[in-house]
C-alpha cells in the first residue's frame, strides 16, 4: 500500500483514537458516596440544631460534702439507685474514733451526774437536819448557813453535770452527723451514668470538672437542642421536631417540647474537645421522645429539624417587598 | 464543403504593461469542414493567439470569429464552455497531460467534462489508446512515456470526445523528426475524416506536406494562403 | 472530476506529504498545547469536581478561589442546615499543614476534614482501605501521589526514591499522630499538594487552634430546587458566599486565568502554532496549486468551468485538511496517552476537537481561497505557450 493511501487511513485512525481519548479522559470522576446518608428535614421551613441527649432530671454531678479517701463505692454504672440509698463512702476511722471518745466523755458526765446527786443527797440531808433543830441554841448560826451553803452548791453542781452530760450528748450527735455525711447517698431514684471515682481515691469537696459520680433518671431522655441565636427569633414553642440519629438516619423520632430554657447561653461545641471554643451564643430548647423508637444513649448527639413558619429572609412582620420575594419556596 | 471557421477582421490587442501589441490586425481566414489547415509563421507573428480565438480560449477586440456558425464572442460563458468541451480537441506542444493520471485516464478527460461516468469514459478512452497504437499502455503514467508517446496519448485525448475541431499548437516541435512524421501521419489517419477540421500551428517545415492548405501568418497579418499540392509523405 | 482532482493532489507525494505534514503540525499544536491549559487549568478547580456530591458550596463571602481559605464560625452550619430547599448542609475542613516526614524534614498537605458521621466530600476513588477506616482513631487516608512521592519515607540514599506509605505508616500532623488508612485516587492538584483526608473533629485537631475552622459548608439541594434560586437563598439569610459546583469552579478558574501568566503564555504559543501551521500549510498548499496551473489552465481550456474547478481545489483542500487534522488530533491522543500516568497536565475535551477543527478548516479554506483566485483568473489560453 502507497503511502498516499496509509495517510488517511492513519488520519482516520488518529480520529478515531482522538475521540476515544476525549470521550474516555472526560469520563467525570467517581464522586465518593457518602458513608451514611445525611438526615433531611422534612420540613419546607425549619430552623436546624444539635441536640444532645441527657436524662429528664438532667445529668445530677454527685459531689461530696467532705474532702476524703473514699473507702467504698456502692454503685456500678448503669446500676439502678433508689433514692437515699448509698452511692459511696469516705473513710471514717478518724470520725469514728472521734466518736468513742466523745461517747467516753459522755458516759463520764452521766457518772459524774452520779457523783453530783450523792454529794446533794449528803448535803441537803446535813442541811435539812440543822434546819429541824428547833432550838437556835442547839445549832450555831454559822453552822446553820455553812450546812444550807453547802446544799446549794451541791445542787449547783448537780445542774452543772447535768449540762455537761447535755454538751457530750450533743458532742456524739455531731460526730455521728459527720459519719453519717461520710457516705454519699443518691438524691433521687436513678441510674449511675458515670462513675469516676474508685476506693482509695481522694474526692474533693466542691465543684469539679469531672463529676465524681453522674447520677440521672433514664426513665425519660430529653434532647437538648442548641439554636443559634440568629435563627432564636424563629423558634416557635408549638412548631413540630424531629431528631435524627447520626449515623443511620432511619433512627427518627418526633419530639414534644418539654421546656425552654430562657436563658441564652455560649454555645459549646458538641464535639467533647476538651478547649471548646466560644463562638456564639444558643438558646436551649428541651424535647422529650419515646425511648422505645431509637436506640440511643445518654449524651449522643442527635440531628434536630424543628418547623418553623417563617424562612430566615421573610421576617413575619411588615415584610420589606425584597425579602418578601426571596421567600418565594 | 460547409464552413468550419469563418473569421473577419478580427484583431485581438494585448496590453502588456502599458505597450500595446497587436497579435492580431485584421485577420480573414475561412476554414472547410474536413480540411487540415496549418498556420504557419515565425514566433510572435499570432498563430497562437488566433487559434486561442478560434478554440474560444481567448477573446477577441474586433472582428467576427464563428465556430461552425456560432460566434462565441455572444455566447454565454456557460455555454461557450459546454460548446468548447462537446466541439473542440486540443493537441498541444508540451503536452500537457496531468502528470499524476495514467494514460487512460488522461484520455477520459474531455468525455468526464462532459459528462460521462468515469467507468464509461475510461472504457472508451482505452479504444481511442489502441487506436493510437498505445492500447496496452493505457495504465502508464506520462512519466513512463516517451515523447511521442506521450504526444499520442494527447492525440487520443483531443480525439475521444469526438470532436468537430482540433487545435493543435506545434505538435511536433517537442519531438524528433521521425516522430513528429509518425505523429502527423497518425493525426492524418485517425483524426481526420469529412466532418472534421484541424487547424495546426507549427512552424516545423518537415510536416507541411500533411496539411491540405497552409496559411502563412507574419505579425498579425495572414501574408498568403495556400493550397497544398505535394502528395502526403508515406507513412512510417 | 472528483477522482481526477484527488489523483492530482496525490500525484506528487512529496507534495502531499509536506501539506499533510504542516497541516498535521498546525492541528497538533492547536490541540495539544491547549489540551496542556485545558488540562493545567481544570487542575485549578479539581478538587471541586472532585467532591461531586453537594450541589452547593457556602463559604466565606471574601473567597476567590478554591484555596482561598476563610474559615466560618460553626454555627453557620446550622444556620445553613436551617434553609428550606437544603436537603442536607455538611461541613468541611480545608487547610495547608505541616506533616512531618521520618527524616525531619516537613511537607505541607492539603488536609480535608469531613463530616465525622457522614463523611461526605470523601476522594473519588479508593485504592486501598476504605472511606469507614476514617472511623478508626487518628486515621488518615492519603492521595497516592503523595503517598509515593512527597509523603513518603525518603530514601537512605541521596536522590533516591522514597519508600511509599503504607497502610498502617504514621505521620506527624502539626505534631500529633496520624495512621495512613487508605490510599486514594484523586484528580491532581494545581499545587500538586498531597491530599490528606481525616474527619472533620480530627483535621479540627490537627489544625493550629483558631476560634473559627470550618472552611465550607456543603449543601445538596432538595429534589426540584433551583440551585440558583437556593444559593441566592443562603446568600440572603446567611450573608454568605453560596456558590453552585460549577459557579464555584468558574470562579477559581477565573481567578487563575486572571492573576497567572498561564493563559497569556499558552495563548501565545496557540496563536503561534496557529500561525505556523497556517503558514507552512497554507504556503505549501498554494505552491501546489501554482505548479498546477498549467493542468487547471488545460481543464479550463477543455471545457471545464470555474465552478468544477472551484470544487476540485476545494476537495483538495478538505481532503489534506481532514488527513491532517485526524492526525494532528491523533498524535494529541497519542501523547496524551503517553503522558496520562505523569505530572503533565494534559486535557483533552471535546471542544477542542471542535476548536483545532476550525482552525485547520479556516487555514485549509484561506489556502483553498487564494488558490482558487488564482485558478480563476486564470486565462487558458497559457495552455499554448511553451
Amino acid at each position: 500500500m502507497q503511502i498516499k493511501h496509509i495517510l488517511p487511513v492513519l488520519a482516520a485512525a488518529g480520529l478515531v483514537f482522538a475521540g476515544y481519548t476525549v470521550v474516555n479522559s472526560n469520563k467525570p470522576t467517581p464522586i465518593a458516596k457518602a458513608v451514611t446518608e445525611p438526615s433531611t428535614a422534612p420540613f419546607k421551613a425549619f430552623i436546624a440544631g444539635a441536640g444532645i441527649i441527657e436524662a429528664q432530671s438532667q445529668n445530677i454531678a454527685i459531689g461530696t460534702p467532705l474532702p476524703g479517701i473514699v473507702k467504698a463505692v456502692a454503685v456500678k454504672v448503669g446500676d439502678p439507685i433508689q433514692a437515699n440509698s448509698p452511692l459511696f463512702y469516705l473513710d471514717d476511722r478518724d470520725t469514728r474514733a472521734n466518736l468513742a471518745i466523745k461517747r467516753a466523755d459522755l458516759a463520764k458526765a452521766v457518772a459524774d451526774v452520779s457523783v453530783a446527786k450523792a454529794t446533794y443527797t449528803d448535803a441537803k440531808a446535813l442541811s435539812d437536819l440543822a434546819e429541824a433543830v428547833t432550838d437556835r441554841r442547839a445549832i450555831s448560826a454559822e453552822e446553820l448557813i455553812k450546812r444550807r451553803n453547802a446544799m446549794l452548791i451541791s445542787k449547783a453542781k448537780l445542774e452543772s453535770a447535768a449540762a455537761l452530760v447535755q454538751q457530750a450528748e450533743a458532742n456524739v450527735a455531731e460526730i455521728e452527723t459527720t459519719l453519717s455525711r461520710l457516705v454519699i447517698r443518691a438524691p433521687v431514684a436513678g441510674v449511675a451514668l458515670q462513675v469516676n471515682i474508685r476506693p482509695g481515691e481522694f474526692a474533693q469537696a466542691g465543684f469539679l470538672s469531672t463529676p465524681l459520680l453522674v447520677l440521672g433518671n433514664l426513665e425519660q431522655l430529653h434532647v437538648r437542642v442548641d439554636i443559634d441565636e440568629n435563627d432564636a427569633w424563629r423558634f416557635d414553642k408549638s412548631s413540630k421536631a424531629v431528631a435524627f440519629l447520626r449515623g443511620n438516619r432511619q433512627f427518627k423520632v418526633d419530639l414534644v417540647l418539654a421546656y425552654v430554657e430562657p436563658y441564652v447561653v455560649p454555645k459549646k461545641s458538641l464535639t467533647g474537645d476538651s478547649n471548646e471554643r466560644v463562638d456564639t451564643r444558643v438558646l436551649q430548647a428541651l424535647y422529650r421522645f419515646d425511648r422505645e423508637q431509637m436506640p440511643i444513649y445518654v449524651g449522643q448527639q442527635m440531628d434536630v429539624f424543628i418547623e418553623t413558619t417563617v424562612t430566615p429572609n421573610a421576617p413575619p412582620e411588615a415584610a420589606p417587598p425584597v425579602a418578601a420575594q426571596g421567600a418565594t419556596p | 464543403m460547409t464552413l468550419a471557421v469563418h473569421c473577419k477582421q478580427l484583431t485581438k490587442v494585448y496590453d502588456t504593461g502599458g505597450q500595446k501589441v497587436t497579435a492580431l490586425n485584421g485577420i480573414d481566414l475561412d476554414i472547410s469542414t474536413g480540411e487540415l489547415m496549418m498556420l504557419v509563421g515565425p514566433s510572435g507573428c499570432g498563430k497562437t493567439t488566433l487559434i486561442s480565438v478560434i478554440a474560444g480560449i481567448l477573446d477577441q477586440d474586433a472582428g467576427l470569429c464563428e465556430l461552425f456558425g456560432e460566434n462565441l464572442l455572444t455566447m454565454r460563458s456557460k455555454d461557450k464552455l459546454n460548446f468548447r468541451a462537446r466541439n473542440i480537441g486540443f493537441v498541444f506542444q508540451a503536452f500537457n497531460l496531468l502528470p499524476s493520471l495514467n494514460a487512460a485516464e488522461n484520455v477520459s478527460i474531455p468525455l468526464i467534462i462532459n459528462g460521462t461516468k468515469r467507468s464509461v469514459a475510461e472504457r472508451t478512452a482505452k479504444t481511442v489508446l489502441e487506436q493510437v497504437g498505445l492500447g496496452a499502455r493505457w495504465q502508464s503514467l506520462p512519466s513512463q512515456l516517451s515523447g511521442g508517446q506521450q504526444q499520442r496519448v494527447a492525440i487520443a485525448r483531443a480525439l475521444v470526445h469526438n470532436p468537430r475541431l482540433i487545435v493543435c499548437d506545434e505538435p511536433t516541435s517537442a519531438l524528433d523528426h521521425k516522430t513528429g512524421n509518425t505523429v502527423m501521419a497518425l493525426l492524418k489517419d485517425v483524426a481526420m475524416h469529412k466532418d472534421r477540421t484541424l487547424v495546426i500551428v507549427t512552424h516545423d517545415a518537415r510536416i507541411f506536406n500533411f496539411a491540405d492548405r497552409m496559411a502563412e501568418m507574419d505579425d498579425g497579418h495572414i501574408i498568403k494562403i495556400q493550397a497544398n499540392t505535394a502528395p502526403p509523405p508515406p507513412h512510417s | 472530476m472528483n477522482h481526477i482532482a484527488l489523483k492530482m493532489l496525490m500525484g506528487d507525494t512529496g507534495k502531499y506529504i509536506g501539506i499533510v505534514m504542516g497541516l498535521t503540525f498546525a492541528s497538533l499544536i492547536m490541540t495539544q498545547q491547549p489540551a496542556i491549559f485545558v488540562g493545567l487549568m481544570s487542575r485549578s478547580y479539581s478538587f471541586i469536581s472532585d467532591v461531586g456530591l453537594p450541589d452547593i458550596w457556602v463559604m466565606d463571602a471574601k473567597v476567590q478561589f478554591v484555596d482561598d481559605i476563610k474559615p466560618l464560625q460553626e454555627t453557620e452550619l446550622y444556620r445553613v442546615r436551617g434553609i428550606s430547599g437544603v436537603a442536607w448542609a455538611m461541613p468541611m475542613y480545608k487547610g495547608l499543614l505541616k506533616a512531618r516526614l521520618t527524616d525531619g524534614t516537613f511537607q505541607t498537605c492539603n488536609v480535608i476534614g469531613l463530616d465525622d458521621a457522614t463523611l461526605i466530600g470523601g476522594p473519588p476513588q479508593m485504592l486501598e482501605g476504605t472511606l469507614e477506616d476514617l472511623r478508626r482513631s487518628d486515621s488518615v487516608i492519603v492521595d497516592i501521589d503523595g503517598a509515593t512521592d512527597k509523603l513518603g519515607k525518603p530514601s537512605l540514599l541521596p536522590g533516591g526514591k522514597p519508600t511509599p506509605l503504607k497502610l498502617g505508616d504514621s505521620l506527624e500532623l502539626n505534631d500529633r499522630r496520624a495512621i495512613v488508612v487508605g490510599i486514594a485516587k484523586v484528580t491532581r492538584t494545581f499545587q500538586s499538594q498531597p491530599v490528606v483526608y481525616t474527619t472533620y473533629s480530627r483535621a479540627k485537631n490537627y489544625a493550629p487552634r483558631e476560634r473559627k475552622l470550618l472552611s465550607f459548608v456543603l449543601v445538596k439541594a432538595k429534589p426540584g430546587q433551583n440551585p440558583a434560586e437556593l444559593t441566592r437563598r443562603i446568600r440572603e439569610a446567611t450573608g454568605l458566599a453560596a456558590y453552585t459546583q460549577a459557579e464555584f469552579m468558574e470562579l477559581t478558574y477565573q481567578y487563575f486565568m486572571h492573576n497567572t501568566g498561564i493563559p497569556i503564555n499558552f495563548g501565545i504559543s496557540v496563536l503561534l502554532g496557529f500561525i505556523v501551521g497556517a503558514a507552512i500549510a497554507g504556503q505549501t498548499f498554494y505552491n501546489f496549486t501554482l505548479e498546477n496551473l498549467r493542468q487547471f489552465g488545460v481543464l479550463k481550456a477543455m471545457g471545464t468551468s470555474n465552478w468544477v474547478l472551484l470544487r476540485m481545489i476545494l476537495l483538495q483542500a478538505v481532503l489534506v485538511g481532514s488527513i491532517g487534522y485526524g492526525l494532528g488530533v491523533g498524535l494529541t491522543a497519542l501523547f496524551g496517552h503517553a503522558m496520562r500516568h505523569t505530572i503533565l497536565a494534559f486535557k483533552f475535551p471535546w471542544q477542542l476537537l471542535v476548536f483545532s477543527g476550525a482552525g485547520v478548516s479556516i487555514i485549509c479554506v484561506f489556502a483553498a481561497l487564494i488558490s482558487i483566485i488564482k485558478v480563476i483568473r486564470l486565462e487558458p489560453a497559457i495552455v499554448f505557450k511553451g
